[in-house]
């Protein structure tokens, strides 16, 4: 069966971002059961920087996501909005700097802080390797998941979306732990939780530096959609070593993926990518020198640089 | 030899002991943080004494000629009067304190005490600062009529490449005393003062919420000097993803005969720049001088040239440039444009 992955192109203002965020769900042929009574929601709010910057999930997608439910699913619903601390970043701040929590006023849903959830540890088995995560108990029992990724690159993973928006949901904050074997940990999170709807926000897209995508991405499949997202930012699919992992792992099928709406080289083309040398890679090069520079001479590096 | 205390090792604590390395005739005996891994940092560069709370460091402060307090605002009055009142000559972070109040204190403190006391005006030792002042001063562009001065950097939101977790007392008022007026434009109008070396007369300011905190988030500021009415515009804000050496610092001196940028003198490549300071510390250690700690980073450099000032000062009996009542000074600006925002955008006198 194809795993559809749509695309469809948006302008920023609220009612058009609506109107695309219903549009790319209608073309996945996704149906939420109506016995649905607890659902999750999932932005990235990877940071405390706002939509705009392309770090983070616009919360007007978030939104539109709340009154589909409560469409589909009835307005008794137990509506989630939720995110985990990460070693940088504390949800609660998050949520009130990034406008989650005039969202929750407005469409008086519930905001939560994963990390202050029941953990239950998983182990599970990926490229060789066992990697035990502490999974928060509420994305486990809801009745309808819902991941809303965005669209940026990262220099480890060189994507980030769909799939590594669920690694976001590890309930301990130092995720860094995870970082020397990240593109395992990735795909070993997406192995215990299986989002059922991924609606992507690539309004504003985060490649050398924000872009005005106008894009919402959406699908059932969460690796079906990071296929195409990594075509839009510039990766050949198969050069992306998590979604290597996760065929080989029985996660996705690139047989399997479908895509519909608008050409994925419309946003290709305007996507800015990483050149030869990654921005990342420069950082790490910089510091690299910073450090030998201090070893040999004895000079300071501004603490700041060493955390 | 001048004996020193450390009191807080953040970000600026560090970087103020690590300072201290390369000052002669100075040494960090003592060092007091809450944090056990930041005491482990102090112990690996020398310091002997180490301290969870402070005040056992001040009661235990008899062989100490000076501290160095970088704590946080809610803590500064009460940790300078401390010191100050153990004899001790007192460099404390900006902002001197967090509101008017705690500054008058702090001035009469000073006073009593006939201690030296600094408070970290950092952006006055800069290079580029120290050339433009030298250049007005001398009467290079005529008479000062407008200073344009802004900065937008990160704040209290470290970069995602350099992540730490955010100081959460700052988005508490009563412990911060302000958000981004007060942690960047206390530099800002404290410059505006530097170069018009007058007190300030009016204010007009506009205040910006944008990440919803009960702190500012930005700040925009319209100040005129009390006696030649040169006006500043002051722009600042915690709202940019930029990290070292990208630096959204810039300033304008507009006179009658000319204006200085302070873009034209600072290094056109912070990068050819690092190379060339680093490559003659290099030569330096090679040759088995003393090497100019930090000049490398051109901005970070500031920060040991302003110690450095504070123990020459204390070492040669002098007073420091910057003083407790420059502190004060600021703050008092800093609470006329709060008021000035509160009540509508009006002009305040």
């Amino acid at each position: 069966m194809a795993n559809v992955v749509s695309l469809v192109r948006v302008q920023s203002s609220e009612k058009d971002i609506k109107r695309s965020v219903l549009e790319a769900i209608h073309l996945t042929g996704f149906k939420p059961s109506e016995s649905v009574k607890s659902v999750v929601i999932k932005p990235n709010l990877a940071y405390y920087w706002d939509a705009n910057t392309g770090y983070t999930t616009d919360p007007r997608v978030v939104a539109t996501l709340i009154d589909y439910v409560r469409e589909k699913c009835g307005g008794n619903v137990d509506i989630k909005v939720v995110e985990a601390d990460a070693s940088a970043m504390r949800t609660k701040i998050a949520f009130k700097v990034l406008g989650y929590e005039k969202l929750a006023e407005e469409k008086d849903v519930r905001l939560f802080n994963l990390s202050e959830d029941k953990l239950i540890e998983k182990t599970v088995r990926v490229n060789g390797l066992d990697i035990t995560y502490k999974v928060p108990e509420s994305l486990l029992k809801s009745d309808l998941f819902i991941n809303a990724p965005k669209l940026k690159i990262m220099k480890i993973v060189k994507i980030t979306c769909a799939m590594k928006n669920l690694f976001g949901c590890i309930g301990t904050a130092r995720k860094i732990v995870y970082h020397k074997f990240l593109n395992e940990a990735v795909v070993g999170i997406n192995k215990i939780l299986h989002p059922h709807l991924t609606v992507v926000d690539g309004i504003v897209a985060l490649g050398r530096h924000p872009i005005k995508l106008g894009l919402i991405m959406a699908g059932v499949d969460p690796f079906s959609v990071d296929w195409v997202a990594s075509q839009i930012m510039g990766y050949k699919p198969s050069s992306v070593k998590f979604l290597k992992i996760a065929i080989k792992e029985g996660l996705g099928k690139t047989s399997d993926v479908a895509i519909c709406g608008e050409k994925v080289s419309e946003f290709a083309k305007v996507f800015p990518k990483e050149g030869l040398v990654s921005t990342g890679s420069l950082w790490a090069v910089q510091f690299w020198l910073l450090k030998t520079y201090r070893q040999i001479v004895g000079d300071i590096i501004p603490p700041v640089f060493e955390e | 030899m001048v004996n020193v205390g450390v009191i807080g090792l953040g970000r600026m604590g560090m970087l103020h002991l690590m300072d201290c390395l390369h000052i002669d005739d100075v040494k960090v005996v003592a060092a007091a943080d809450s944090s056990k891994k930041a005491l482990n940092k102090a112990k690996s560069f020398g310091v002997s004494r180490l301290y969870t709370d402070y005040h056992d460091l001040l009661n235990d402060s008899s062989d100490l000629d000076a501290v160095i307090i970088s704590l946080p605002n809610f803590l500064h009055f009460e940790s300078v009067q401390l010191a100050l009142e153990a004899g001790l000559n007192v460099f404390v972070e900006k902002p001197m304190a967090r509101n008017v109040d705690e500054c008058r204190k702090i001035v009469r403190l000073v006073e009593k005490s006939g201690r030296k006391f600094m408070v970290g005006h950092v952006m006055r030792f800069e290079d580029d600062i120290v050339k433009m002042k030298e250049a007005v001063d001398k009467g290079v562009i005529g008479k000062l009529e407008v200073v344009t001065v802004e900065e937008v950097i990160n704040g209290p939101f470290s970069h995602p490449r350099v992540p730490s977790p955010v100081a959460e007392w700052w988005f508490n008022p009563e412990k911060s005393g302000g958000g981004a007026l007060l942690d960047i434009g206390y530099h800002l109008i404290d410059l505006f003062r530097f170069f018009t070396g007058e007190d300030c007369g009016a204010v007009f300011s506009c205040l910006d919420y944008r990440f919803n905190l009960p702190v500012e988030d930005g700040a925009i500021l319209v100040l005129r000097s009390s006696n030649s009415f040169t006006k500043g515009i002051i722009n600042v804000g915690w709202y940019q993803k930029t990290i070292y050496p990208k630096y959204d610092f810039n300033l304008t001196l507009h006179g009658n005969a000319g204006y200085l940028s302070a873009a034209d003198f600072r290094p056109r490549s912070l990068y050819v720049h690092a190379l060339k300071e680093g490559t003659k510390n290099l030569l330096r250690k090679l040759f088995g001088r003393k090497i100019t700690p930090l000049s490398y980073t051109y901005y970070y450099e500031a920060f040991y040239k302003e110690l450095k000032h504070f123990f020459d000062c204390v070492k040669d009996d002098l007073n420091p440039s910057v003083s407790a009542v420059d502190g004060l000074k600021t703050i008092e600006l800093i609470e006329k444009a709060y008021k000035s925002f509160n009540e509508k955008g009006r002009s305040v006198d």
